[in-house]
């Protein structure tokens, strides 16, 4: 296996000095994608801010391959902020230093690009709260391409995006997986998961890890998800839906 | 230093005791109920917001009072409404406030010329309480006791839960505005003793430092009646003392408690 | 104009305008309660340099300083929350001022550093709020991009590498130092209006945030000037005058019909 993207080893994170997440150890390289699967409060998003460095670790470490991309969901994002979509994706070029300058021709070309790629073009200029949730998404998406980071950490990406959107977002899924750019993506979609390499699954600790044909049984959904959950098929393969919701109000301080 | 005697003996400073005695109650008894339901920042606006008012009513011969009430009961509406009660000012209330506290000044100074009212309004006077100013703040200790009696299991309730209490029922909701109208009336009635900006020394202060060495709400009234009127009264001699209005050696008396006792329950 | 009035509205448009700007992000960030508590709270710093007769401005900062720091740690106990505990510190710290300037012997200042005295401002004191506010300004401008970037997405800031904490603080820092340049001219309980009437006047009318602030700067130096003459005119006190103007400007601005975003 090529040099790992992104590694924990025993990681530990949470709040004033108490973890919310516990003992998580997971490795992946270079153009796989990894679903984190498991239930609100299940320390999701918790993972993505240690990884990304809004949060110390209280236990074990974090190894990556180079800054991580995260693409929030829109609703932590201040929709009266007066920024135009161009204006977001132009934020990415802040990694490359000297942000007490003004950004560089190069930066505004590959935000204009990264638009174009992620089906913004035309709207460069909208105000961002003025565009739809799914263009809302594919500007922060755009936001992260500009970064031009090895890895990228998206928080529920297709969360309430219109189909069309959710269509470009999964074409440039694959390109970066091309790229050898490594994903990691959290969701509720048990079944969808199923089509990315790895899943890591949590539930304030960690409960699986590995290639979904081996992890994603019925003992590990059931872990996960505990009361969350709701089984069809029960005879046949098993497949298994969880209840969504969506109280992201009160989870950081 | 001057007796303490003369507290009780001197006509003007008898009244400006009863005054403090009364407000002591009223305000531990308030200012329990305002700090769990996180009212300190609306007890300041209130007695800020009147502020115009009673400039206008000093000055054409009005009730100050009952300007003050008026104003005061119509800030406390218009939160109600904005279902802002215990959060945090929005930025219009903090310009209403300054804009208040301007209009203020320019109609003392320029219009009716009654600069010197301003110290008093702002601040706070020894002399010239009263028996309105009594009679007001006795009616206030009576509603205040009586309210925390009736009110005070609804009040714990929604100071527990403010976004839940309107699921309640609809009394919840009245009983939110009754503390509501009840706080912007007490605080009209410390205004004469206190000032218009340091209303908080007799409605927050003692409260909170209850609030640091009480676990029960029965303990906090108490403990909070006891501080308000030791603050009171020892503000009042340290008024007399050194030649001040009686506001802002309250104000000080009443930070400097919270400030040992937190200190000396960490 | 007499030379008085020429001075005043220089402080003014001078400190007015770096306040307009920065207000932008005292919104953003909402540190509006926090400017608010802070300008109250530093009243004991301002009447202690008057006292001893030292310049006004090194009263104003380190008052500021100290509230900050009395009311941080007040606002830590989580048993009677952040907001009670605030304004448990700023009502005794202007408890204290007003009692250490009411005292007999003091020189009757506090109607000013309350409410203002622009028409007081000495040469020296224009010249340290020019060369304040260039400083500031520059900052201001210098920390464009990453403000942006945290004001819009705490989160993705850090991805940025970038700490909101960290910008925060500078944000507190660049406030303190506005409010103590303009509390000269409008006074501790007043220079808020400098902060978030521009601010609030022209958020629903730009697009960009240099736009905002450009606006916010022109909106408070406008005011400034306007609440001179008004005062000069009708013979109303000055800093009070000026932040009648500021409040009207916020109450126009947010009445009239939004032009950038919906």
């Amino acid at each position: 296996m090529n040099a790992p993207a992104v590694v924990t080893d025993a990681l530990s994170a949470g709040y004033g000095g108490r973890p919310v997440l516990t003992d998580v150890s997971f490795a992946a390289a270079p153009g796989q994608t990894v679903c984190v699967l498991g239930p609100n409060g299940g320390g999701k998003t918790t993972l993505f801010r240690a990884l990304i460095g809004e949060l110390e670790p209280l236990a074990g470490s974090v190894t990556l391959s180079g800054r991580p991309a995260y693409v929030a969901q829109t609703e932590r994002t201040r929709l009266d902020f007066p920024v135009s979509a161009f204006d977001v994706a132009l934020m990415g070029a802040l990694v490359r230093g000297r942000w007490w300058l003004p950004p560089r021709r190069s930066d505004r070309v590959a935000a204009r690009a990264a638009l174009e790629r992620v089906g913004l073009g035309a709207e460069a200029d909208t105000a961002f709260g003025e565009l739809s949730g799914g263009q809302r998404q594919r500007a922060l998406l755009a936001r992260a391409l500009v970064q031009d980071s090895p890895v990228l950490l998206l928080d529920e990406p297709l969360a309430g995006v219109d189909p069309a959107s959710a269509q470009q977002i999964d074409a440039v899924f694959a390109e970066l997986r091309a790229e050898g750019r490594t994903l990691l993506v959290s969701s509720h979609d048990v079944e969808g998961a199923r089509g990315f390499d790895l899943v890591l699954c949590l539930n304030r600790r960690q409960v699986a890890f590995g290639p979904p044909g081996a992890a994603l049984d019925r003992a590990t959904i059931e872990a996960t998800y505990g009361r969350e959950l709701i089984v069809l098929d029960e005879a046949g393969a098993g497949r298994a839906v969880t209840v969504q919701h969506h109280d992201h109000g009160h989870s950081e301080s | 230093m001057p007796s303490p005697i003369d507290l009780a003996d001197v006509p003007f400073l008898r009244e400006a005791l009863v005054e403090v005695l009364l407000l002591g109650v009223a305000g531990g008894l308030l200012s329990a109920w305002i700090v769990l339901r996180r009212l300190a920042f609306f007890t300041h606006a209130v007695g800020s917001a009147t502020f115009p008012g009673l400039v206008v009513a000093d000055a054409s011969g009005v009730s100050p009072l009952l300007a003050g009430v008026a104003v005061a009961l119509g800030y406390a509406g218009g939160v109600e409404r904005a279902g802002r009660a215990g959060r945090e000012p929005s930025e219009a209330t903090a310009l209403l406030l300054v804009a208040a506290l301007a209009g203020g000044v320019v109609l003392a100074s320029d219009v009716f010329e009654s600069g010197a009212a301003v110290d008093r309004l702002l601040f706070g006077t020894l002399l010239g309480l009263g028996p309105g100013d009594l009679a007001l703040s006795a009616a206030i200790v009576a509603l205040a006791a009586a309210a925390s009696l009736t009110l005070g299991r609804a009040w714990s309730a929604i100071a527990f839960d403010p976004d839940g209490a309107p699921a309640l029922g609809l009394p919840a909701a009245r009983a939110d505005f009754l503390l509501l109208a009840l706080v912007a009336v007490a605080a009209v009635a410390a205004i004469p003793a206190v000032g218009a900006i340091l209303v908080a020394a007799i409605y927050v202060l003692p409260g909170a430092a209850a609030r640091l060495v009480t676990r029960t709400i029965p303990a906090l009234l108490a403990c909070a009646v006891v501080l308000g009127l030791a603050e009171g009264v020892l503000g009042l001699y340290a008024a007399y003392w050194l030649d001040l209005p009686p506001g802002p050696p309250v104000a000080v008396l009443g930070a400097l408690t919270y400030a040992v006792l937190a200190l000396g329950t960490r | 104009m007499s030379g008085i009035e020429l001075r005043a509205t220089i402080e003014l448009v001078l400190a007015g305008g770096f306040c307009g700007a920065l207000g932008f992000w005292v919104l953003s960030e909402r540190l509006a309660y926090a400017g608010e508590s802070l300008s109250h709270g530093m009243l004991p710093g301002l009447v202690l340099a008057a006292l001893a007769g030292a310049p006004l401005l090194l009263g104003a900062a380190g008052g500021a300083l100290a509230a900050a720091g009395l009311i941080a740690l007040a606002a830590r106990d989580t048993r009677v929350g952040p907001d009670t505990g605030t304004a448990v510190a700023v009502t005794g710290l202007v408890g204290l001022g007003s009692l250490l300037a009411l005292a007999p012997d003091a020189p009757q200042r506090l109607g000013e550093l309350l409410f203002g005295d622009p028409l007081g401002v000495s040469d020296g004191d224009l010249a340290a709020a020019a060369a304040l506010v260039l400083a500031g300004g520059g900052a201001l401008a210098a920390l464009r991009r990453p403000l942006a970037a945290t004001a819009f997405d705490p989160a993705g800031a850090s991805s940025l590498g970038f700490s909101p904490a960290l910008v925060r603080l500078t944000l507190l820092g660049l406030m303190a130092a506005a409010i103590a340049i303009a509390v000269q001219g409008l006074g501790a309980l007043l220079v808020l209006a400098a902060l978030v009437g521009p601010p609030v006047a022209v958020r629903r009318h730009v697009r960009t945030p240099g736009e905002a602030m450009l606006a916010g700067a022109a909106v408070a130096a406008a005011a400034g000037a306007a609440g001179v003459q008004l005062s000069a005119h009708a013979g109303s006190a000055a800093g009070a005058s000026v932040a009648l103007v500021l409040c009207a400007a916020a109450g126009l601005g947010a009445a009239l019909p939004a032009r950038g975003l919906g």
